[in-house]
């Protein structure tokens, strides 16, 4: 009886002793797992570059070694997302998507909701025309899902409602609070304009890949990035990497009329 | 055996256990066997190991592994100066002369880029072999980094760094193993080697 059986999307690849590959992955059915693929990298295995990062696979895990890692025994690739290995940019931003599931994620604990975004995630950036805004809406969907949703409605603090005015995102609550909480309340707090919490709103209800056709620009996008920057930080203990500014310049180009491109 | 020849050999052990690919019980095996062997014999190891880290450097041109300034490909007159075919780690150099299936000189990065683990293009010296493009006389630059996102990422990077000069940039065929059976090449190799098909002659 094998271990585990279920699609899965690897996380991080990392090589091992002399032939061997350790994966992280997120599975389906039972979540972040990690698991060792014995003569990986030797030339006749049957894995071949099936373990690489971002691959969404079909996976079959079994017994655990004496290391307690489960052993791959099958891997079938069923989507690639090869668009994200052509340019620099893109692979930093699935590699900035898979960095947020691992760290924010718990082993074994499965989360379908969290799976779908994460595969809808990798492949919005294969055929946007906005890498960045694909991670704006991928980052709300994951906090979401995993059991961060931001609360934009009321505030953290007082609970009473917030209205449709400009408030103030406090990434220490979890949320928003209001005006007179900002007064007595001592952490630090980022200004959101209306169209920015409306954003955040919006994004969480709708799904992939229909969440991709809103578009944040100007001060909307500045001030929805820095609230998501200062909540994945409180969170995480630490910022989501940055990526490096030789990749991030590798966008590709698409030769979309401006109008389809916004719409 | 008393504690002073007893903690020579754990010492020996430990030591040799941080050898890639060596375990536990390896290195007792190879520690024993060490202490049977003649000294004369045993201490030619510890002196080629000396040997290494005292004489051998890194070719200053190409980063290979040399006991001069230059290695002995670089030095080499019969070598073709005019393409550069590019590796991550000596072994593949090593690997790649051994075949014999090349005839120009290399160029060591001794890593990949990683756009976000903190592996920039100062790291793996990539200037360094822009700097041997822009000195004229090249070609050709043939890349021949890993399959990985890692070996990926470098080759679009060092594309895009080398084409300005006018030299034709090239990655060496990815796919299916010589003597393999092609029906047993899993998905992602057998995508690549139609990626990278080339027209009979
Ligand atoms: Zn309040
Ligand atoms: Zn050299």
């Amino acid at each position: 009886m094998p271990l585990l059986n279920s699609k899965a999307v690897i996380l991080h690849s990392q090589r091992w002793g002399e032939a061997d590959r350790i994966i992280t992955g997120f599975s389906q059915r039972a979540g972040k797992i990690r698991a060792i693929a014995y003569g990986a990298r030797k030339l006749k295995s049957r894995f071949g570059g099936v373990l690489e990062p971002f691959n969404l696979i079909q996976l079959t895990l079994f017994e655990r070694t004496p290391t307690s890692l489960a052993r791959v025994s099958q891997a079938e690739l069923l989507e690639s997302f090869s668009a994200i290995r052509e340019h620099l940019h893109l692979m930093g931003q699935a590699a900035r998507m898979a960095t947020l599931v691992k760290a924010i994620t718990a082993d074994h604990d499965p989360n379908e909701a969290l799976f779908q975004a994460l595969v809808g995630g990798l492949r919005a950036l294969t055929t946007t025309p906005d890498p960045q805004g694909v991670m704006l809406v991928f980052q709300i969907h994951v906090l979401d899902h995993a059991g961060f949703r931001p609360e934009m409605g009321s505030c953290t603090t007082c609970g009473s409602s917030l209205g449709t005015a400009r408030g103030w995102f406090a990434p220490w609550s979890g949320g928003m609070i209001c005006a007179q909480c900002r007064h007595t309340q001592s952490g630090p707090c980022l200004s959101m304009a209306p169209g920015s919490i409306a954003f955040v709103n919006q994004a969480k209800r709708l799904p992939f890949p229909v969440v991709t056709r809103l578009r944040a620009t100007g001060q909307v996008r500045r001030e929805v990035e820095e609230a998501l920057d200062a909540f994945i930080r409180t969170i995480l203990g630490t910022p989501l990497p940055e990526i490096a500014s030789w990749a991030a310049e590798d966008e590709p180009r698409y030769a979309l009329p401006v109008s389809s491109a916004r719409s | 055996m008393n504690d002073r020849t007893q903690s020579a050999l754990v010492r020996l052990t430990r030591e040799l256990v941080r050898l890639p690919g060596i375990g536990q019980k390896t290195a007792q095996r190879l520690a024993f066997h060490l202490m049977k062997v003649d000294k004369d014999e045993a201490l030619r190891l510890a002196q080629a190991i000396q040997d290494v880290k005292e004489r051998v450097t890194f070719c200053v041109q190409c980063r290979n592994m040399t006991e001069s300034t230059l290695c002995e490909i670089c030095q080499d007159p019969k070598r073709d100066r005019t393409k550069i075919l590019v590796v991550e780690e000596p072994s593949t150099l090593h690997a790649i002369e051994h075949s014999k299936a090349f005839n120009g000189l290399y160029h060591v990065l001794f890593g990949a880029l990683s756009p976000l683990e903190g592996v920039g293009p100062s790291d793996i010296r990539a200037h360094e072999l822009e700097n041997r493009v822009k000195a004229g006389g090249i070609e050709e630059v043939i890349i021949a980094t890993n399959p990985t996102i890692e070996g990926e990422a470098t080759a679009i990077y060092l594309t895009k760094l080398l084409r300005p000069y006018g030299v034709r940039v090239s990655r060496i065929a990815y796919g299916i193993p010589v003597g393999m059976d092609i029906e047993y090449a899993d998905e992602v190799t057998l995508l690549k080697s139609i990626e990278g098909r080339r027209e009979c002659p």
